[in-house]
């Protein structure tokens, strides 16, 4: 008897449950815990003991009561409903032109297109001070020459144009895929029935890609009303959710509080997602098959020239902010005067004596949050594809939460699980790399999940009867054929990270302070010129880790793109 | 070597079973599988899809547990060992060849794994390609071979340590029908020269027959017969076998038993069965089904030739090494088709033509009538 049981244990291969055991675990301690520690939270008063007995709605009460909270819960969906409707009415046609016109330039429009999603918007969110804001140089400019004034950028109307300026990209790509890859058939057929161009456009090709577009559409709505930065930078008493919540922990320490807003942040983009799939469901819609016939094109020369100027008045629009960056680090007190007068590089010395530490903390955590990120999203996707989990749905969702989430969300739910309780990690590294790599390992998990479904099970068996144990095979044969999935997660994981802001600003200390904490307290005590030094090193370092990975992995980066 | 001598027995499987289970419903993919493969033989599970073909050979592997039943290598409890632990070679019918890794480096995995010296895994490596004859591609990716070449890459990989066992399963599956011969042909060949024990999966009853020492054919997860192919071919225990291995005609008859049987089929017509086989004079029942292969049907231009069946051309196959006619015959009214495998054309008949079909005795067979539901055109 002890000797079968022996001979058992012997046969039984512990590793793989060992290993994914532990990345199921992380996946409990470091996303499931504090998400449900907050919800549970948001309904404790600040002072009392988190039992249930002590449940309340008090804190959720300020939005009836106080002015503030409403406007800023109003203020948020006016963002976002604006920022998505914005998104489509620039994404669309750009998708269309560069999908079905004769526009040249399609790659240079794809590449540049797909900008300002690395490239953290906050940076770029003061350059529209700089330019259209009272004393910005358009506005000199249309003054001394045609006596006219823009309206006032500061508030919504800034808010709501640098945030679409940096979601368009999401509606854009996922539409000119679907444009791409829609059967030219369906098309062919519809005009053989007589439909005019136009007809065919509203019949038949819009409807076939509007699940893309309300998929874009989501991501932007979820993007908008997430946003910390660029409210924080443009709003002024303009109250968005997120900064309300940076208001709570960061004037008040009241993290109950912020977990309530945090709260209806959250419903607020559950609400979306919930809206989306009932418009996509209630449709039923042709599978769009890729079939080995190109998209058609359209031939109209008026098309093309039309397209030609739309996507490029919308690549100079969309980086202009960037541009604005880059170029006014190289001046002298800009800002100050109407036109720039003076480059140098002053900006630059000053960055190397006082911001050295943000740089050097912003490398350190970004790189290993990555790392951590690319070790458990790799082991979580291979459970997710390969081990026949039943409740796969909830692992998936699990992971996915915090990239659905506000970033700021997650900062307070991760402020508030380890701040108190079994795990106290609050005020130190460990904490951001905590937020850093729940964030950005959806990325990895997504990327990893598509590359390893492409994998034949055939091939990990085929190691396994020629005499591999598990972690053999994993090492020798999995890891390799998933090196690019994990390549492309981590490359996009990495440079999102080095200018992660709303995150960060919940969950910094004083010690760890990183690149983007720089540059918006640089911005807020009115240095710009140092604001902007340190934000043209950032943009140089997340479009280098791009630029190499592109070199590395052979792809173009909007094809990196595709799983976000 | 007899059907009871054991000493030749290398893996025994009993009473296997393995039922797969889903949310809702469960399916028997095996239901009490016993079989005993025999030391150097090439052994092939032969079924249509679904018949449980892959999932025995799978057990055998490691890859699925069974839910019931032993199976034994070599006086080695195999049942709960894990595969790595096994040492068997398995081709898979995507060859599954590393995408990553240069063809040497493929057929070296296993050589690695077991740790063997820089100089010996040379040796081996060089030495199985040259035995699959592909000595020009070692530095080459899989993806830059054709079908047959990953195959023979599939191969030298598999044997290149010595297993003991050598699964192959639908290796032929994904090349075209030219190639297909002669790569059966070649696995054959190697196989003889290995000496290695190998179970061959596949659907392709053709394959099957050219290739394997014994065949066991499986049905709906339980194995209808076992036996070397021209058992299986000329003498099949049911309709079913029957009707899957090559081409085959039933009429269904009544026999009487005299010295030599005589059989009235339901037309009226009465042939009397000389040279038949055994089966038939042992036949208890007064009525069955008569199962004769179309090669064993002989065709007379002459429609009243005596002992014969009538009918009617319908159509004219020339297949090359045969000419196969379609004859409508009538039962009862219910018109029948039937098919006569000849030799050469026969002189002076054309499709329209009222013929004469003789029935030869020696490869008949008799069932009884309740197997009819095996058929599926029945």
């Amino acid at each position: 008897m002890a000797r079968a049981i022996k001979q058992r244990l012997k046969s039984f291969e512990f590793t793989p449950y060992l290993v994914l055991g532990l990345a199921l675990i992380i996946l409990v301690v470091f996303i499931v815990y504090p998400l449900s520690k907050v919800v549970f939270n948001s309904f404790i008063e600040l002072g009392d003991a988190p039992t249930l007995r002590n449940l309340t709605l008090a804190n959720f009460s300020q939005f009836s009561t106080s002015t503030l909270y409403r406007s800023a819960f109003f203020n948020t969906m006016i963002v976002g409903l604006a920022c998505v409707l914005f998104s489509c009415l620039i994404g669309i046609p750009m998708a269309y032109f560069v999908a079905k016109t004769q526009t040249p330039l399609k790659t240079f429009f794809l590449t540049l297109g797909t900008l300002p999603l690395i490239l953290p918007p906050f940076v770029g969110a003061y350059s529209w001070i700089l330019l259209f804001g009272r004393q910005g140089v358009v506005n000199y400019f249309l003054e001394t020459v045609f006596n006219f004034k823009l309206p006032d950028i500061y508030g919504a109307p800034g808010v709501i144009i640098a945030i679409t300026m940096s979601t368009y990209p999401f509606i854009f790509l996922l539409t000119y895929g679907a444009l791409i890859s829609a059967d030219p058939y369906i098309e062919e057929s519809a005009e053989i029935m007589g439909a005019s161009r136009w007809r065919v456009i509203r019949t038949v090709t819009l409807p076939l890609v509007v699940p893309a577009i309300v998929a874009g559409a989501l991501i932007v709505f979820m993007r908008s009303v997430g946003n910390f930065g660029v409210p924080a930078i443009l709003g002024g008493n303009f109250y968005v959710l997120p900064t309300l919540i940076h208001f709570q922990v960061t004037g008040f320490f009241n993290l109950n509080a912020a977990a309530a807003i945090a709260m209806v942040n959250v419903v607020l983009v559950a609400a979306a997602i919930l809206l989306s799939q009932y418009v996509t469901s209630r449709r039923s819609y042709v599978t769009i098959t890729s079939t080995t016939q190109a998209a058609r094109i359209s031939s109209s020369k008026l098309l093309k020239w039309v397209g030609t100027i739309f996507c490029f008045g919308v690549i100079f629009f969309s980086l202009l902010p960037h541009l604005t960056v880059i170029f006014t680090s190289f001046t002298e007190g800009w800002a100050g005067t109407r036109y720039p007068n003076k480059f140098s590089l002053q900006n630059f010395r000053r960055i190397f004596e006082i911001a050295l530490v943000p740089i050097r903390n912003s490398l350190f955590l970004a790189t290993t949050a990555t790392v951590i990120a690319s070790v458990i999203g790799t082991l979580l996707s291979y459970i997710n594809v390969r081990k026949n989990l039943r409740a796969r749905w909830i692992l998936d969702l699990t992971v996915m939460l915090p990239f659905i989430l506000p970033g700021i969300v997650v900062g307070v739910a991760i402020l508030v699980g380890f701040s108190s309780g079994l795990l106290i990690l609050s005020g130190t590294w460990m904490i951001m790399v905590v937020g850093f790599f729940i964030r950005r390992m959806p990325y990895i998990f997504r990327s990893t999940t598509a590359s390893l479904s492409q994998i034949d099970v055939a091939v990990e068996e085929a190691s396994t009867i020629t005499g591999a144990p598990w972690l053999t095979t994993f090492r020798k044969i999995t890891l390799p054929l998933m090196a690019p999935g994990i390549l492309a997660g981590a490359v996009i994981s990495f440079a999102t990270l080095m200018g992660e802001l709303s995150t960060t600003v919940i969950l910094y200390s004083a010690r760890w302070k990183t690149i983007s904490v720089a540059i918006v307290e640089y911005l807020f005590s009115a240095t710009i010129g140092p604001a902007y030094a340190l934000g043209t090193i950032l943009i140089v370092l997340v479009l280098t880790a791009i630029f190499l990975a592109n070199r590395i992995l052979g792809r173009r980066m909007s094809q990196m793109f595709k799983m976000v | 070597m007899t059907e009871h001598d054991n000493s030749w027995i290398t893996l025994s499987i009993r009473n296997l079973s393995k039922i797969f289970r889903s949310k809702h419903d469960q399916v028997q993919a095996l239901d009490d599988v016993s079989l005993d493969i025999r030391e150097g033989e090439l052994f092939t599970l032969l079924g249509p899809s679904g018949c449980g073909k892959t999932t025995t050979l799978r057990c055998i592997a490691g890859f699925e547990k069974p839910s019931s039943g032993t199976i034994d290598f070599l006086g080695r409890d195999f049942t709960s060992l894990p595969p790595f632990r096994r040492n068997i070679g398995m081709v898979f019918q995507s060859y599954a060849l590393f995408p990553h890794l240069s063809i040497f480096e493929n057929v070296a995995y296993g050589l690695r794994i077991r740790k063997l010296s820089r100089r010996e895994i040379e040796d081996r490596v060089n030495r199985i390609i040259a035995l699959v004859g592909l000595e020009a591609t070692q530095k080459r990716k899989p993806s830059e071979l054709s079908g047959g070449q990953q195959q023979r890459i599939a191969l030298a990989r598999a044997l290149v340590y010595d297993p003991q066992l050598l699964l192959l399963d639908e290796p032929l599956s994904n090349l075209d029908a030219k190639l297909r011969v002669y790569m059966r042909e070649e696995i054959r060949r190697i196989q003889q020269q290995a000496k290695v024990t190998t179970i061959y999966v596949t659907h392709d009853q053709e394959e099957a027959l050219s290739i394997s020492d014994r065949i066991a054919v499986m049905h709906a997860g339980k194995v209808s017969q076992v036996g070397s192919p021209d058992e299986i071919y000329e003498n099949p225990n049911t309709i079913r076998v029957a009707d899957f291995i090559g081409q085959a005609n039933f009429f269904a008859c009544e026999v009487q038993q005299d010295a030599v049987p005589v059989v009235t089929f339901r037309s009226g017509e009465r042939i009397t069965l000389t040279n038949s086989s055994g089966s038939i004079s042992s036949f208890q029942d007064r009525e069955g089904i008569l199962f004769v292969r179309p090669e064993q049907m002989e065709i007379s231009a002459d429609p009243d030739y005596p002992n014969s069946l009538r009918g009617e051309v319908k159509v004219i196959l020339y297949l090359g090494s045969v000419v196969r006619y379609y004859i409508e015959i009538f039962q009862n009214h219910d018109p029948q088709e039937i098919l006569a495998d000849q030799d050469r054309r026969v002189q002076g008949v054309v499709v329209g033509d009222a013929v004469a079909v003789l029935v030869h005795g020696q490869e008949a067979k008799l069932f009884p009538t309740e197997q009819r539901q095996q058929l599926d055109k029945a």
